[in-house]
């Protein structure tokens, strides 16, 4: 069924007169007087019994113009094709892993095993042609096959898949679905889901395909579970845990908190029907090691029934200073907090390699140093050989004109700074990792480097001849600077993560290798490059124990989301479910026309151009 | 004598002038030896029993009449040989012409080259022959001059042509048909035409043969008619009905009319052939005398 957009396109057809009169208005044929016709019409008769078109050709010119005439009208009337899906649609099927997905619906099956027969059906209705890619929704959309049109291999990866503690955020992975589809509007999208997530995750698109699996469970969960150090107290620590009842009556829930399997809490909690309660527990002393959170009670879903939570010692920062003597300097360092500074002076017999392993950081202070083996470093009025930038004289008081972007300079403010006198530094080779941080117009005064191992940050003058020891930027710019050269990211506070997110490892650049052991206690070893490592392998709660060289630290991972705990389907598009038919059983697509048309009107010019040209030829 | 007797007719007639009176009398002497049987032997085998007085002897042709054949030559010679007879009874040459429209095409035109013939026919004709008529046909049998006996008449003839003109539909049927129904006495009918629109051609012919007439043929075309020298996108008009047709003349259209043209000369070739009817054909481009000369001669009545 064909569909006009514009209908009031079609007056341009009134054009087709005109082309009409200015056809008649072309070079008429020359006109002969002969004793008879008898034998042209004869002949002409033979020619068009050999070649059938040839009476059609006569006036070809015309019907081209006309042709051209009509399709161009047409196609300005946005003609569209209502046509059902055709037998070769892609289909994106969008599988939610989230936590909820585990929810017991029925004797030994949850949501997630419903959603896979539900997956399963699909697959063995797709169109003979049709393809299909495989993704799941947790916290993260994640692709599991490309469009693939080997049913047995969606069917394998399907029984590979496992809903995961995450809590989910189908928006994502509905967007990325639909950017997949993009420019196949006959495509589909189905999403097996049990529903429990916000209405306004639905895009709106026709293309989405609703699937919804489950029904209405029992839920009990804990939703918060976090370490707090209380104001102004070094050793006193408060663990919070939050319970909600999800169901609509009251239950009495035996609960627990234990730290490194002291028990910091053992009792009940009484909730009421869609209620939760809160525990606060103080406990004084080193918040060291790994929580848990645990409650006892025989609900539907389970993954919510315990919490964790890690706190990490921070380990003191160790710098090496090599310095003659510079009283801001060592003031600075000295204030700045679990920094242990070592003062010593250079001697050309230190083995620099073997003190950039045991020291965090190693500070030159207008002593020339050796190279630089790979390590932190920070260099204060004086330049290092085999760096990509080289001492070349100095420079008398040079203006602060410039500032980069980096991190270090995040709030330093330069604008008062004074430099009597500064080194003039040439950059030889550009790196990559070598970083503005602010300069004259004569020279850098502060460099950034990362290259292959190497960080270092220089300070291209004396702080004793200029006024920036003075300046509220001076402590800021250091100690920004001893954060990047040896980030303390994993330190002093509590560590957890929601499941399935990104958890950042910070590892000495010295460090090429982390060992991580997941709470099921497989172990694996991960590479280290550039002194950070991102972990996404966190779909499980618990608690991720990792070993950075002789190092041990933790960081744990819950589901503690409330929104994914409510596990009722708070929306069921049964309505829009109605509406839609799945692709290649009927679906029905409106398929733009005027293109074609437009690109035929054109094919039709310019063979009447051809032919006209031709028979002025002839003629 | 004849050559004197000839006189143009009056008003100059462009297609009738001295020159052409002077061919004429040439060849009146170039046909005088071989005239002398003209017609009377042929016409034997349509009047028969009339003319028993032998004259002559002729190469058997088919649809000559078996009853003819000197069967004694043949067992001598092993050939077929007609036996002529001289005809004792008056014949009359009556001279057909088309004057349609499509008659005035040609350089001299087709219409002239008729004429000329007719007059070159009519002249010579009358040497031995009793009786010469004239008829013109178009759409429908036009002017006619009665049967004249004498060249003392020959200026009416000469008159009679040249003031015919060249127009009209031809209807071959319906003309040759009211010829055939008026003229009382058969004779000998030459009919000058292009012929064509064959196939009306062919039923009026037919009507004179069931007239009693012997009729001769004489299919005149001009050049252009031939070889056309027409080429690119045209707008052909008939000469006769008005009719207009476009056509884009190319070799390969050009070689499908010369074709057809071809098919159209054969069929009324073929025709005549069947109905025991000369049949000849004469280009324009072919002076008259020649035309009387080389195609009179191949004919049966100048043996």
């Amino acid at each position: 069924m064909i569909q006009l957009a514009y209908p009031v396109a079609l007056l341009s057809l009134l054009a087709i007169p005109l082309l009409i009169a200015l056809h008649l208005l072309r070079p008429r044929r020359r006109r002969v007087v002969l004793s008879t016709t008898t034998l042209w019409q004869a002949a002409l008769k033979d020619r068009e019994r050999g070649l059938g078109l040839r009476r059609l050709l006569r006036n070809l010119s015309l019907l081209l113009l006309l042709a051209s005439a009509l399709v161009l009208g047409l196609a300005l009337a946005g003609p569209q094709w209502l046509t059902r899906a055709s037998e070769g649609a892609d289909t994106v099927l969008v599988l939610d892993v989230s936590a909820s997905m585990k929810t017991r619906s029925g004797i030994g099956t949850t949501r997630f095993d419903q959603a896979l027969a539900e997956a399963a059906d699909i697959v063995d209705g797709l169109p003979r042609e049709g393809r299909m890619l495989v993704m799941t929704s947790g916290r993260k959309a994640l692709l599991r096959t490309g469009f693939e049109a080997d049913r047995d291999a969606l069917r394998r990866v399907l029984a590979q898949l496992r809903p995961g503690d995450e809590a989910g955020r189908p928006r994502e992975a509905l967007a990325l679905a639909l950017s997949l589809l993009r420019g196949r509007e006959q495509g589909r999208i189905y999403f097996l889901t049990d529903g429990a997530f916000d209405p306004d995750v639905d895009p709106g698109s026709p293309q989405v395909v609703f699937r919804v699996v489950g029904a209405p469970a029992r839920n009990v969960a804990i939703t918060r579970f976090d370490f707090r150090q209380e104001l102004a107290s070094d050793d006193r620590f408060q663990v919070l845990m939050t319970v909600r009842n999800y169901t609509d009556a009251p239950v009495v829930v035996p609960a627990s908190v234990s730290l490194d399997g002291r028990a910091l809490y053992r009792g009940s909690l009484e909730l009421e029907a869609s209620n939760e309660q809160t525990l606060v527990l103080p406990f004084r002393g080193r918040a060291l090691g790994r929580a848990v959170g645990r409650i006892d009670v025989d609900d539907d879903l389970a993954a919510d029934n315990q919490a964790f939570a890690a706190v990490n010692a921070g380990d003191p920062l160790r710098v090496l200073l090599f310095t003659r003597g510079n009283f801001y300097l060592e003031s600075v360092l000295e204030a700045l907090p679990d920094l242990d500074l070592i003062k010593r002076e250079w001697s050309p017999a230190e083995d620099i390699a073997r003190l950039a392993r045991i020291h965090d950081v190693v500070v030159f202070d207008g002593i020339a140093g050796p190279r630089l083996p790979p390590g932190n470093f920070l260099l204060v009025n004086t330049v290092a050989p085999g760096l990509p930038f080289s001492d070349a004289g100095r420079v008398a008081q040079p203006d602060v004109v410039g500032r980069g972007p980096s991190a270090l300079m995040r709030d330093v403010d330069l604008t008062a700074v004074h430099i009597d006198r500064a080194l003039r530094v040439v950059i030889d080779e550009p790196v990559p990792g070598l970083q503005r941080l602010f300069w004259s117009p004569e020279t850098d005064l502060a460099l950034a480097l990362l290259d292959d191992g190497l960080k270092l940050v220089y300070l291209g003058f004396d702080l004793a001849q200029s006024n920036f020891p003075l300046q509220a930027a001076f402590p800021l710019f250091f100690s920004q600077s001893l954060e990047w050269l040896r980030p303390r990211g994993d330190g002093f506070v509590s560590t957890h993560i929601a499941a399935g997110s990104t958890h950042s490892i910070r590892v000495p650049s010295i460090q090429t290798r982390v060992i991580m052991r997941m709470p099921s206690g497989d172990a694996t070893t991960l590479e280290v490059k550039g002194g950070s490592l991102l972990f996404d392998a966190t779909a499980d709660t618990g608690i991720y124990r990792y070993s950075v060289g002789e190092v041990a630290r933790y960081f744990a991972v819950t589901l503690t989301d409330a929104r994914e705990s409510d596990v009722n389907s708070r929306w069921a598009p049964g309505e829009r479910r109605e509406q839609l038919q799945p692709a290649g059983n009927g679906a029905q697509a409106l398929v733009p026309l005027w293109p074609h048309l437009l690109v035929l009107a054109l094919v039709l010019l310019a063979l009447e151009w051809c032919v006209w040209t031709g028979s002025r030829g002839s003629a | 004598m004849a050559m004197k007797s000839l006189n143009a007719p009056a008003g100059g007639d462009p297609v009738f002038n001295d020159e052409f009176l002077r061919k004429l009398q040439r060849l009146e002497l170039l046909a005088r030896k071989i005239f002398r049987g003209l017609l009377r032997g042929e016409h034997t085998t349509s009047h028969r029993g009339r003319g028993l007085e032998f004259s002559d002897f002729r190469r058997y042709r088919p649809g000559d009449d078996f009853r003819h054949i000197d069967w004694n030559i043949y067992s001598r010679l092993d050939q077929l040989f007609l036996k002529l007879h001289t005809s004792e009874e008056d014949v009359t040459l009556h001279l057909i012409v088309d004057t349609s429209a499509s008659m005035g095409f040609g350089e001299p035109s087709k219409f002239d080259h008729a004429r000329r013939l007719a007059a070159a026919l009519a002249y010579i004709a009358l040497h031995n022959l009793d009786r010469v008529g004239v008829s013109a046909f178009a759409e429908g049998l036009g002017a006619a001059l009665p049967p004249i006996k004498t060249r003392h008449h020959m200026a009416r003839l000469l008159t009679f042509l040249g003031d015919l003109p060249c127009a009209g539909v031809t209807r071959f049927d319906s003309a040759l048909r009211a010829f055939a129904m008026r003229t009382r006495n058969p004779g000998l009918v030459v009919l000058i035409s292009d012929l064509l629109g064959a196939g009306e051609a062919q039923d009026g012919i037919e009507a004179l043969r069931h007239g009693g007439h012997d009729v001769v043929v004489i299919q005149l075309l001009a050049e252009s008619e031939i070889d056309p020298p027409l080429e690119g996108a045209l707008r052909v008009v008939d000469a006769e009905t008005g009719d207009e047709l476009e056509v884009t003349v190319d070799p390969e259209l050009r070689r499908l009319y010369q074709h057809r043209l071809e098919l159209l000369l054969q069929e009324m070739e073929s025709f005549c052939r069947r109905r025991g009817v000369e049949y000849l054909r004469a280009s324009t481009a072919i002076a008259f005398e020649d035309v009387v000369l080389k195609y009179l001669r191949q004919g049966a009545h100048l043996r």
